[in-house]
This record gives structure tokens, C-alpha cells and sequence, in this order.
């Protein structure tokens, strides 16, 4: 029936387009990807750092914190991130705007979360494959590894879309987000090795899908049963993110 | 057949019912005018026609659908240009033309649209570098690019500098020339009579009149007459004349004003008083004061903005 072009073709479109101007932006995703490429980059590179350690649970320091690390980047790119682009297109009136064209706004949400799943592959890729050439090794289950940053990639875009649906201040929804981040990293052992949370933190902390993500990430890196729990968590929250989100959103 | 059909249409925000069963209909290729004072539902109704918003009551059909059903093929056949929507900043308009031709199946050469709407220099300056004026332009040429058979333009020369607004109404005038309806809300009552076959005028969510502009000027726009008496005339002589509604004095003149009969009315009464009209100017009615006349019925509430 249409003679327009088809939604593959938009979607292509809108994502050159998005990446395009996230090029013009380095700013914007400076801090939630160089810091802690950086960090893993520094922390392999450091002999002492690739050691197996009593109060890591015998990981070593890079071990523990690159999974952690890489958290960090995933939830900075779609708790931050994404809910500041998105939330400025609602402003100015760029979704309104799509809705008056063959191209649906739905289709430039797919192009942002699509480039901010680009990104985190590519920033996750060279978190664990750079260390892994200075010796700490890859995880000793790597396609668990990849499974567990996949699951926990998509948990959080879809926080990041909660967040940017229900709140409707593009401001307001990324500063959230970035607090959410916070205890997201504190879940995942940022400031204290989760190998030192009390046993009722962990249960706590397993719940959460920045708890969630390091259970899976550390089991697989250490070549261990990942449990079906932190799966679970994590397609629960993203269910949860998902199904509030496609509910909440509004176009303007 | 009429291209778009609005029978009744009625929209309530919350407990505020703003339209009240709006009826207006437009023709395949005529250049229709909204004109109202702010927050009389001038967008509320374009938003709506465009599918943009639902309505609480009534029929619109465009082009043989209903925008309420949000149909593919209706984003295909019709461009709108919105009010305050705004591009990313750092896009660039050859980037963003090219980006909505890209949603088209037959969209409109992009380079060819670019000059002509004289952003041939801007092509690749950033939307947040452009004036206002470029960006609205460049917002005019994005409803139109992919090539539609209707475009709602809402308040499209808003904040242009005179030679940008006739540029664009010479663009407009081209292409219905070339077949296509356009469905244009303007505060600009020059801008309406130049440009629109017929207008509507819409206050407080009712259309308070609709025909040809001059038609309207016609029939309730002020003629005015005006002249130097060769020697005095009671006022109260000419008001009483039929077809003249207001008669004033100012420094020395008689300033007649009436519809477009009380010319000939005043001056056979000049003739019959034995009184030379010295210096005689007439206007014709235009369609300004048209408009006032059939928006400032009754007080307006202060603070009515959109």
C-alpha cells in the first residue's frame, strides 16, 4: 500500500543520523566511557593488580573490578545518557515533529537505544579484550561473560527508557538516572568489593540489577555455574522497564 | 470534493471544552486561511485535522482517511509544519533535508528546495547556528519535501523579515499552482488576503465566519470616506444615512466609515446639502478591520495565550 520508504531503511537513517551527531558531541560520553576504559586499561596494566587476592574471594583486583567497570559504562551510556537525548527531543519538539512524517518517533527511540547498544558493545569489547591481551585473561566462561553484559546492557536501556518516560524533564530524568547509576556501581562492588558485603547486602544487592549483572559478570569471569538467579533478575527488571516505559511515554 | 472535511469537530483539555464544533471544509487545491486571535483553537484544530490530536467529537477526513486512525499513507500525502518544534542543534540543514527525504518515497530533489528557500549559503551550517528566520524557513521546506498533496503550515512566516515572507508566499503561490492544497494558520491578515482563496475565522472555538477574503472585507470590513467640507456638516446628518456606521471629525476632515454602499450614500447627501467634498479619499474595506469586528464581539478575557 505505502510507496514510502520501509521502517529497516528509516531506522538506518535516523541511527547514521544519531551517530552523527553524538560525534559532534564528544563531551556527552567522555566521561561515561574513557573513565572507566581508562580505569581498566590502568588496572590491567599494573602487575600487583593481576594478583589473586584473600579479600577479592581469590579474584585479582582487575578480575573484580573490570566487570565493575564496565557496569559503570553501561549504566552511565543508558541511565544518563539516553534519558538526556530522549528528553531533549521531547523538548524541542523533534518526536512531535517525526510523528507528522512517514518515519514514527518509535523508530528514532529504536536508532537511540540502538546506538547506545553500539557503543556499550564496542566500549564493553575493548574493556575486556585489552586487558585480556595485558594478561589478566578473558573471563573463564566468555560466552556466559557476553551473555551476563547483553542482559545487563538491555536491564538498564530499559531503566534509561523508564526513566525518560515517566519523567519529563530531560534535566531532571538524567540527573535520576545518574543517582540511580550510583547505586547501581555500589550494588556492583564500586566502592567495596562485593567479596566484603555482609551476607543480608548480597541478598539485597542481588535484587538489583546492578547486583545482578556483577553476580553473572564475576561467576562467568571466574569460569563458575552462573545461577539462573541473576538472570532472572535482570529479564525481570527489564520486562518491568519496558512494559512502564511503552505505558508512560508520552510523544511531547 | 473537498480534500479535508471537519464536521463538528469538538476537543476539551481537561474540564475546557476549546472547540465547540468546528465545520470548514477545503478544496483540492485552494489555499484555505485560519485566522483567530491567540488561543481561539486555530492550532488545536490543525493539530487535529493532522492527526496529531484526538478529538472528543465530530468527523475529520483527509484525503479519504481518518488521521484519527494514524494511517501510513496520510504521512505520505501530508506535509504540516508545527509551531515551536525545533531540530537537534548540531544538524546541519543539508543533513536534515536529506534525513526527511529520506522517509518519503518520492520525495523532492533536496538541493533544488535548499535555494529555494534561499538556504543554498546555510546548507551546511548548523541548526543552531541558523537565524530564526532560516530555521523557520528551513522548517517550511522539511514539511514539504516529501513532496504532499496537503500542507497545515502554522504560523509559517511568524518572525520573518518582510522579503523572507514574500519569498515564501511566491514558494506557496507556485506550488498551488502546481496542485497542491495548503492549509495555512496566520496572524497576518496581508498575508491572507494576498495569499488564501478563502479563509476561516475562528474565535473562541467556533468558526465566527468563512468565504473569500474579500468577500469578508466586503461584508464587514469599513469603508472609509473621507474629505474636507466646503463648509461645516452636522455629523449627526451623516450618521443617519443607511450603511454608515461611524462618522468623525479630525482637523477639519470628515472621516466617514460604513460599508460599501456609504460612499455613494454620503455624497448624493453632499450633492443634495449643496456641500463640495474638497480632497475626497476612499479605502477600501479591507480585511483587518473585517476581522476585528468579527472577533471583538464582546469583551475578551485578558491572558487567553495559546
Amino acid at each position: 500500500m505505502s510507496t514510502g520508504t520501509g521502517t529497516g531503511t528509516v531506522t538506518r537513517a535516523l541511527f547514521v543520523n544519531e551517530a552523527r551527531l553524538m560525534s559532534r558531541t564528544p563531551a556527552a560520553i567522555i566521561f561515561p566511557v574513557l573513565f572507566p576504559v581508562i580505569g581498566a586499561i590502568v588496572i590491567a596494566a599494573i602487575p600487583a593488580a593481576r594478583q589473586p587476592l584473600e579479600p577479592f574471594g581469590g579474584f585479582s583486583v582487575a578480575q573484580t573490578y573490570i566487570p565493575v567497570l564496565v557496569i559503570f559504562a553501561l549504566t552511565s551510556l543508558a541511565l544518563t545518557v539516553m534519558p538526556q537525548i530522549v528528553g531533549s527531543y521531547r523538548e524541542l519538539g523533534v518526536l512531535k515533529r517525526l510523528r507528522t512524517t512517514p518515519a514514527s518517533p518509535g523508530a528514532l527511540l529504536t536508532a537511540v537505544v540502538g546506538l547506545m547498544a553500539a557503543v556499550s558493545t564496542v566500549v564493553t569489547l575493548i574493556m575486556v579484550l585489552v586487558p585480556a591481551a595485558l594478561g589478566v585473561g578473558l573471563p573463564g566462561n566468555t560466552a556466559v561473560f557476553a551473555l551476563m553484559t547483553v542482559l545487563s546492557m538491555l536491564a538498564f536501556l530499559a531503566l534509561g527508557a523508564m526513566l525518560a518516560a515517566v519523567i519529563p524533564s530531560s534535566r531532571v530524568a538524567s540527573g535520576i538516572g545518574s543517582a540511580v547509576s550510583v547505586v547501581m556501581w555500589f550494588f556492583a562492588g564500586l566502592w567495596f568489593p562485593r567479596a566484603q558485603f555482609p551476607d543480608w547486602l548480597l541478598v539485597i544487592a542481588d535484587l538489583t540489577p546492578g547486583g545482578a549483572a556483577a553476580r553473572g559478570m564475576l561467576d562467568a569471569t571466574l569460569g563458575a555455574a552462573v545461577g539462573w538467579q541473576p538472570i532472572a533478575v535482570l529479564v525481570g527488571w527489564t520486562l518491568l522497564g519496558v512494559a512502564v516505559a511503552v505505558r508512560t511515554f508520552r510523544w511531547e | 470534493m473537498a480534500i479535508i472535511d471537519v464536521d463538528g469537530l469538538r476537543k476539551s483539555y481537561g474540564p475546557r471544552e476549546v472547540l465547540h464544533g468546528i465545520d470548514l471544509s477545503v478544496e483540492e487545491n485552494e489555499i484555505f486561511g485560519i485566522l483567530g486571535p491567540n488561543g481561539s483553537g486555530k492550532t488545536t484544530t490543525v493539530e487535529t485535522i493532522g492527526g496529531l490530536r484526538t478529538r472528543d467529537a465530530g468527523t475529520v477526513v483527509v484525503a479519504g482517511m481518518d488521521p484519527a486512525d494514524n494511517p501510513p499513507r496520510l504521512r505520505e500525502v501530508l506535509g504540516m509544519q508545527l509551531q515551536q518544534c525545533q531540530l537537534p542543534g548540531r544538524i546541519t540543514v543539508v543533513e536534515a533535508m536529506r534525513l526527511f527525504a529520506s522517509f518519503y518515497g518520492a520525495p523532492l530533489a533536496v538541493d533544488e528546495l535548499i535555494a529555494r528557500f534561499g538556504l543554498a549559503a546555510q546548507a551546511r551550517t548548523r541548526f543552531e547556528k541558523l537565524s530564526g528566520g532560516q530555521q523557520q524557513r528551513l522548517s517550511v521546506a522539511l514539511a514539504l519535501v516529501g513532496n504532499p498533496r496537503i500542507a497545515i503550515l502554522d504560523e509559517t512566516t511568524t518572525g520573518l523579515d518582510p522579503q523572507a515572507r514574500r519569498d515564501i508566499w511566491e514558494y506557496l503561490a507556485a506550488l498551488r499552482r502546481d496542485g497542491t492544497t495548503i492549509l495555512l494558520v496566520t496572524h497576518y491578515m496581508e498575508e491572507a488576503q494576498y495569499l488564501c482563496d478563502r479563509v476561516a475565522i475562528i474565535d473562541d472555538g467556533v468558526v465566527v465566519a468563512l468565504g473569500t477574503p474579500a468577500a469578508l472585507a466586503g461584508s464587514r470590513g469599513e469603508q472609509e470616506t473621507s474629505f474636507l467640507p466646503s463648509r461645516a456638516v452636522a455629523a449627526e446628518v451623516l450618521r443617519a444615512l443607511p450603511g454608515v456606521r461611524a462618522v468623525r471629525v479630525e482637523n477639519g476632515r470628515v472621516v466617514v466609515s460604513g460599508d460599501g454602499t456609504s460612499t455613494q450614500t454620503v455624497l448624493a447627501k453632499l450633492i443634495e446639502l449643496g456641500v463640495t467634498a474638497q480632497d475626497l479619499r476612499v479605502t477600501s474595506p479591507t480585511l483587518d478591520s473585517a476581522y476585528l469586528s468579527f472577533t471583538d464581539d464582546g469583551p475578551t478575557p485578558a491572558g487567553t495565550e495559546e
